[in-house]
Formats: C-alpha cells, structure tokens, sequence
C-alpha cells in the first residue's frame, strides 16, 4: 500500500497567505456587496489567509479594524459604500492605526479618489472585475 | 436617442461579460423601441442624471440570471436569492463603470443611481418621453439585453 511517505513533497509552494512563522495574515473586508466580499474571501482563504472580519460599510469596517487591532494585517475597502465611504474610512484608520495596510478596490472611473486614497496612506488598489491573479498579486505586493 | 449613447454600454457589457464569465459573447442586432415592452424577469437599472439623462436597463431571464451568477460565483446557484442578486448587481455595476469612464472621456458629465434589482413575472417597462435603444448580448448561459433610454438634458 502507498502512504504519504512514497512521495515526498518536493517543490511543495507555501502559501501565500501564511506568514514566515506559519501562522496566517489576518484580513478585513470592508464592502456593501455580498458577492465582492464572498469572491474576495474566497480568493484569500484558498490562499491560507484568515478572513478575520467583514464588514458592509465604511463606519462598520472602522469599528471592525479597532475590534480586531492589533491583529489584523491587511484591510481590503471598498470605495463606494454607504453610511461612510471608503476613503473616509481609510482616513480615519490611518488616524487610528499609521501603519495600517489598506487596499482599496475601485471600480473603473474612481481615480480621482483612488489617487486621494493613496495620498491618504492606502497602500495599493485593485480595479474590478476582480480576478485572483490580480488580488493575490496586489495583496503580497503590499504585505511585503 | 444618439447611438454614441449606447455604444460604450454595449462595448463595456462585451468586455465585463467575457471577462468574468470566460465564455464566448455575441452581440445582436440593435432595435427601436418607442412604446411599452416587456421585461424578461431578472433586471437591473441604473439612473443617470447630468448632461444627459435617462436610465440603462441590463435585462435577463430568471434562469440566465442563476446561471450567470453561479459562474461568478463559481458555485451552482439554484435560487434568485440575496447572493444571486448581489452578484447581478456587481455585474451592472462593472458594466456601467466602464461605459461611463468612456461617455466622461468623451465628455458628458453625469451622475449614476446605484444600481437596483427588480424581479418578477409578467413586467413591462415604458418610456413615455425617451425611446429606448436595445442591444441583445447573446452568451452561452442565455440573453442578456442591454437597454438604454438616454437623452441630453435640454
């Protein structure tokens, strides 16, 4: 009988979502569509990453990253939401937390307030339709 | 209505539905529609208000819908639930970003309504002061129909 030991795992690739130390990155996602937040959950837990909160607005994504702090390592925001926009609470996280990792994901069109953003301290941004490729790309680009 | 109107709708549908549903995207023959005209049961509208004015219409069936939306999602969806109309609306949503990035380059400026999702059976839409111009976008999950009636403010 062949057991796991037969075939070594060789060029075995780790996951992008997990840290030097094993443990995952922890990622909010703050977006008023159910189906962004679903794809990008998706996309980062395939990966290894812990989902450690969502959120449907930019007020809600404020109080959910001072719940989480300081174990949370990246934020995904949405631009366009109800109650506080994204920029807004971006702003307000940077106020909180300097260091914050933000990426704001943007529909095509928003670059006037993708360009604030990132004068804001976002780290990167992502243009819908999102893809893996693209988030994992942005995502590692701004966690190292 | 001018054409120049529903052209970047067309070409934006084109490009988001072959992107995201990674299938092979036809575009119908364009047509007129001046009075009353049913809706096929799963519809997303959009307002605009600006330099020009009036409502785009992404217009589909039940069915085309829970299709549409489980390749999205890349799981079955069998039920027109809050999922399956998140998703539709994030498709009107994309659609529309980048017909409108077009139309603001080409220099009407306006704003958008975010979009709403209306379902049913048996709905008709009509536009008593703008003819609407509709682009039927056939894919390999069903029909979809680009419905624009725009006009510039006067």
């Amino acid at each position: 009988m062949k057991t796991k030991m037969d075939f070594p795992n060789i060029n075995k690739r780790k996951p992008e979502g997990l840290k030097e130390n094993g443990k995952p990155f922890r990622v909010l996602i703050v977006d008023d569509s159910m189906f962004v937040t679903k794809q990008i959950g998706q996309i980062l837990t395939s990966e290894g990453f812990d989902v450690a909160g969502t959120a449907s607005n930019g007020e809600a994504g404020l109080e959910k990253y001072k719940e989480l702090y300081p174990k949370v390592d990246l934020v995904t925001m949405d631009i366009t939401m109800p109650v506080m926009d994204g920029v807004t609470s971006l702003e307000k996280i940077m106020e909180f937390d300097k260091n914050a990792n933000i990426i704001m994901i943007s529909a095509l069109g928003k670059q006037d307030l993708v360009k604030k953003s990132l004068l804001l301290g976002a780290k990167n941004y992502i243009v819908k339709p999102l893809d893996r490729k693209k988030v994992l790309e942005r995502v590692m680009m701004t966690l190292k | 209505m001018r054409v120049e109107y529903i052209n970047p709708f067309v070409e934006a549908a084109f490009n988001i539905l072959t992107e995201v549903l990674k299938t092979e995207v036809k575009r119908g023959e364009l047509y007129l529609k001046s009075s009353s005209m049913p809706v096929l049961g799963v519809t997303a509208i959009v307002g605009l208000a600006g330099d020009v004015e009036g409502r785009v219409l992404f217009d589909m069936a039940e069915t085309t819908a829970l299709t549409v939306a489980s390749a999205m999602n890349g799981e079955k969806i069998e039920k027109n639930d809050e999922l399956c109309k998140a998703t539709i609306t994030e498709l009107a949503n994309m659609i529309t970003a980048q017909a409108v990035t077009k139309l603001h380059e080409i220099g009407f400026q306006f704003d958008l309504t975010p979009p709403a999702i209306f379902t049913g059976k048996n709905m008709e839409i009509t536009d008593v002061a703008i003819e609407a111009l509709i682009v039927p976008i056939e894919t390999t999950f069903g029909k979809i129909e680009i419905n624009v009636a725009i006009r510039e403010k006067k």
